[in-house]
């Protein structure tokens, strides 16, 4: 009875709806819409992603080659080497299985395509007939490791902890009895060496075209205004794109609202000009003003033109909040002293913690971190106190690390983002918050003005113009977005999908087009069949987005189409991921003059990065991987027999193929990752890889996956990797002492899984 | 001869020495429920697994329309139309409902190699398949470990309905349940039922077999008591027959007795 009837007010009330929609697009009342923010906060890999900016920044900050060029293509390969791995190791993970042979398989295959190739009784067979048979190898042993761990349901840590150390066994063994030496060397004399290279021992020099553009054009490239261009295009896309998703559009169209955006977005274009042009405090802040004002104007405008007015009945507010914004700009200003006093040119090591005095707090510390824990584990005190002391650890430890330099960064960093938490919460508890939004929003302004004036002339052009446009920004999207909620109420349904579907097909054939065209032009400069390729479809992609971009944008502006929220989104993302390439691929004439030197002979010598062949096949792993995981009938299948494999098996997955499989994957990229660096070496010690395995699965953790299965990301363990490389190459840039390299590493690893715990917590609640 | 859609004829079930199940005949029809009691170790489990083509039957025919089979896999039966919702479900908890809906039959979209899961559709299509169930799901990105043990035997019927089931088994569907949980559950078997599914409800509790079965197997240490329709018995008859009769009967008089003492 009770049922019938709700069956019966449920229908009434899915038939009201589609009245009022009118498309049939059926969408629960008792939903509340999530905007794009909270959909992105309940993703696996968000604490990897947002770990991953944090450590990208940080290493930005302290060291200047960081940023660079030159250290990006440093990080990356670490990365590439270790993510190309990491996103199958993942995949199986979340399957349910570990492979501990992943690590000693890399090397293993290339060292049997080397021997195979040279060694065979002093005859080899040739780089043709040795690296198919390598790849056969190592699906067999994947097929090996798969079927025994499903025919004997033996825990799959056992069975590949015996192929692993069967497969050490061999490496050494078999290379000691063919070569008498641990090193396997001289695949560049086999036979077939120089097409084989060109495959797995490519690599793209990435300045000498732009030298080539310099040489010309005569013109040097101006890449700070093409990044900065992309980047605010990007960033608006994706600001209001934010805002279709989130908001509600108004029924009838507000000219006047719209003629206040134009003059916003007028005043702001004045504003970023003045900004440019002018170097001196006054212009910085007379521009930065006038962008502010008119940014600020434009978004009002922007949302009194195109969303509903919020019903302003909800004024309730907490108690409690002003203690929050009185603490938050208590912390910003305790931040700005710290700054102020801490000498900034001095790069020694911290020594303040590191006499007696630090060595004695040291001790005690990990004495109280004991004896909290065993009270802890006890029941005795909560387990926060633990945590206490483990800081009491840490201050120390920091202490040894660096310098004074990177603890002031540190310090202030810490401080300043504390308060700008501190404010947030107080915003979180007052309806509605535009108020104290905004207070962030000028609080961080003034950090970014301090800090600029600050750095002044001893400061890197980094800190004073780079580290300012950054925060200015910040700030400015967060009184934009506050503006917005202000101004706004939410959308109560999920937007429709978008109306322009044939323009896609335009945007495939544009696409698919330009890439023939500029490969076939690049083919017959003679750039060989795998540059031709990769710019093929570089330059065909970019044609093909920006059709779209065009597309969405004109959509936006003259249709009534809803749909265009998630498309604007995603011409945001690109335009920004443009920038930032804009601005890693290509040099200014200032930085060209300063890395360049003029041989005898009057050549211009300029060293040239490296991007190897790892990084494309690590960025195609980790885009690939996440299709097949979260699109595919495989990916679910994956999650399936991970999460609960007799059920699985009950409904109809095949359960034995699909681990099989996995680990036939597993081992097939580490054929990919065997013949990377034996190309890379041309000679390979024999316990090369081995131990690697632990570090695939400690970066899928960090990423996000599950230790048990059935959960995870593969997109979050190629942002794993990304950590691990920034990290273990940042230390280095920074010169900080590399022996504490794993102390970073395992905190970080700590810090990873208790974050993706609470991710994981909270997504669950959310849904 | 067989007007039955699927029919039973003295099943026996073997292992090794041991006699799992001997002599069970019984008749499942469309728009009838088939209810199946036993206490436990009464080959309740063998029965399904037997029907559900986990094992095969030793003695004995399993004929559907009339035509012998013997199902050498679960997917055999699935063809044959006859989906089993196991106790423990059969259900992923860490994946959302659309997922575990269209687990191992994911509707999909795009040409090879770009081939790739109908999301819309399937979340749709999840959302109208539990809607016609009377379970109005929120939201179908939502993780079936959230939701009630009610609601997840919901997800699993609706699916086995969509998917062509003819013949619905459902193992102990109400033992781990509190009793509206059970209620609702009672509630979809008749509701499948009435949309012309064959169900077979296996239960050890004849309070829920009687209100919704139409015909009764008893089953006791693998042997079976008897095949009743509804009209041939009452409840008070189906719980003493359920109960071991004469035990529960003699048990009731010592407690009869003790409180006249």
């Amino acid at each position: 009875m009770a049922a019938a009837d709700d069956t019966a007010t449920n229908d009434d009330a899915g038939a009201a709806r589609n009245d009022t929609s009118g498309d049939g697009n059926t969408v629960d009342e008792r939903l509340a819409h999530r905007g794009p923010i909270q959909q992105l906060l309940t993703r696996p890999e968000i604490g990897a992603l947002m770990g991953a900016v944090g450590v990208w920044v940080l290493f930005w900050l302290v060291s200047a080659p960081f940023g660079t060029v030159g250290g990006t293509a440093n990080f990356l390969d670490v990365a590439a080497y270790l993510g190309l791995m990491a996103v199958p190791v993942a995949l199986l993970m979340i399957g349910g299985e570990f492979d501990l042979s992943s690590g000693a398989m890399t090397g293993a295959t290339a060292i049997i395509a080397i021997l195979l190739a040279n060694d065979i009784n002093g005859a080899g067979l040739g780089l043709h007939i040795a690296v198919p048979l390598s790849l056969a190898f190592a699906l067999a042993i994947g097929w090996f490791n798969g079927t025994v761990v499903e025919k004997t349901s033996l825990p799959s840590f056992i069975v590949t902890l015996g192929t692993f150390f069967m497969l050490i066994g061999a490496k050494l063994g078999f290379s000691k009895l063919f070569t008498n030496k641990v090193l396997v060397e001289g695949l560049d004399e086999a036979e077939g060496y120089d097409f084989w290279n060109g495959i797995f021992g490519a690599e793209w020099l990435r300045n000498g075209h732009v030298w080539d553009v310099r040489r010309w054009s005569g013109l040097w490239l101006v890449r700070d205004e093409v990044w900065a261009a992309l980047l605010i295009c990007g960033i608006l896309a994706l600001l209001v794109g934010v805002f279709e998703l989130t908001y509600a559009r108004r029924s009838t169209t507000n000219v006047g609202s719209g003629l206040v955006a134009l003059v916003g977005a007028a005043a702001a274009l004045v504003g970023f000009v003045v900004l440019l042009s002018g170097d001196g405090s006054a212009s910085n802040w007379a521009g930065g003003l006038l962008v502010a004002a008119g940014v600020l104007v434009g978004v009002a405008g922007w949302c009194g033109f195109r969303y509903e007015s919020p019903d302003r009945s909800d004024r309730g507010a907490e108690a409690g909040w002003w203690r929050y914004v009185a603490a938050g700009l208590a912390a910003v200003a305790v931040a700005m002293i710290v700054a102020a006093v801490m000498n900034s040119e001095n790069s020694s090591q911290l020594g303040f913690l590191g006499g007696p005095f630090g060595k004695a707090v040291f001790a005690i510390g990990i004495a109280v971190v004991g004896v909290l824990a065993v009270l802890a584990a006890l029941g005795r005190v909560t387990p926060g106190y633990p945590a206490i002391g483990a800081v009491l650890v840490a201050v120390p430890s920091i202490s040894f690390l660096v310098t004074v330099q990177a603890a002031r960064v540190i310090l202030f960093g810490g401080l300043a983002m504390l308060g700008v938490s501190l404010l947030w919460s107080g915003a979180r508890r007052v309806k509605p918050s535009v108020v104290i939004s905004l207070a962030i929003s000028v609080v961080i302004g003034i950090l970014a003005f301090f800090i600029q004036s600050e750095a002044g002339a001893a400061g890197s052009r980094k800190i004073r113009v780079e580290l300012f446009t950054v925060l200015l920004l910040v700030a400015l999207l967060l009184a934009a977005s506050a503006v917005a909620r202000y101004l706004s109420s939410a959308r109560a349904t999920a937007p429709p999908p978008p109306q322009f579907g044939r323009w896609i097909q335009l945007c495939a054939v544009v696409g698919v087009a330009a890439t023939l065209i500029f490969g076939v032009l690049e083919l017959v400069d003679g750039d060989g069949l795998l540059y031709a390729l990769l710019t093929g479809i570089a330059k065909g992609g970019l044609a093909a987005f920006v059709v779209y971009a065009a597309v969405t944008v004109a959509y936006t502006l003259f249709t009534r189409d809803e749909g265009v929220g998630r498309a604007l989104v995603t011409v945001g993302i690109g335009a920004v991921l443009l920038s930032v390439v804009a601005r890693l691929l290509f040099v200014t004439g200032a930085e060209l003059d300063a890395i360049c030197t003029v041989g005898t002979d009057g050549e211009l010598r300029c060293p040239q990065t490296q991007f190897g062949v790892v990084v494309l096949s690590f960025v195609v792993f980790a885009a690939v991987g996440s299709w097949v995981l979260m699109r595919t009938q495989f990916g679910s299948w994956i999650m399936a027999v991970g999460g609960n494999k007799d059920a699985a098996r009950s409904v109809g997955v095949p359960a034995a193929r699909t681990k099989t499989t996995l680990f036939m994957l597993v081992s097939g990229a580490a054929w990919i990752t065997g013949m990377l660096i034996a190309f890379r070496l041309t000679a390979v010690q024999a316990d090369v890889g081995d131990g690697n395995e632990f570090r695939y699965i400690i970066v899928a953790v960090v990423g996000g996956n599950l230790l048990t299965g059935g959960y995870g990301s593969a997109l979050g363990a190629g942002i794993g990797a990304l950590i691990w490389g920034m990290i273990s190459q940042g230390i280095g840039f920074a010169q900080w002492n590399s022996d504490w390299r794993f102390l970073v590493l395992g905190a970080l690893l700590l810090v990873a899984v208790l974050v993706n715990n609470y991710v994981r917590g909270r997504a669950e609640k959310v849904r | 001869m067989s007007d039955h859609f699927l029919e039973l004829r003295n099943i026996s079930k073997f292992y090794g020495n041991i006699i799992a199940l001997t002599g069970v005949s019984t008749t499942v029809n469309p728009g009838e429920v088939t209810c199946i009691l036993g206490d436990n170790g009464a080959g309740k489990s063998t029965f399904i697994k037997i029907l559900a083509g986990v094992h095969q039957h030793d003695e004995g025919e399993v004929l559907i329309e009339g035509e012998p089979v013997k199902f050498n896999s679960p997917r055999e039966a699935l063809a044959r139309g006859i989906a089993t919702v196991y106790q423990d479900l059969a259900m992923v908890p860490l994946m959302s409902v659309w997922r575990n809906f269209f687990l191992g039959a994911e509707p999909k979209t795009g040409v090879w190699p770009f081939r790739q899961i109908d999301i819309d559709g399937a979340k749709r299509i999840a959302k109208e398949e539990m809607a016609k169930m009377g379970i109005d799901i929120r939201d179908t990105e939502q993780s079936v470990g959230t939701l009630s043990g009610g609601e997840r035997q919901s997800v699993a019927i609706a699916r086995a309905s969509y998917f062509g089931a003819r013949v619905l088994i459902l193992d102990e569907p109400t033992s781990a349940l509190g009793v509206k949980q059970s209620g609702v559950v009672l509630r979809r078997i008749v509701e499948a039922r009435d949309q012309g599914l064959a169900v077979i409800f296996i239960t050890h509790n004849p309070n829920h077999a009687f209100p919704v079965g139409d015909r009764f197997v008893i089953l006791q240490r693998g042997q079976s008591l008897g095949n009743w329709a509804k009209e041939e018995l009452s409840q008070a008859e189906l719980t003493r027959l359920m109960a071991g009769g004469a035990e529960l009967e003699e048990l009731q008089h010592e407690l009869a007795q003790a409180g006249a003492d």
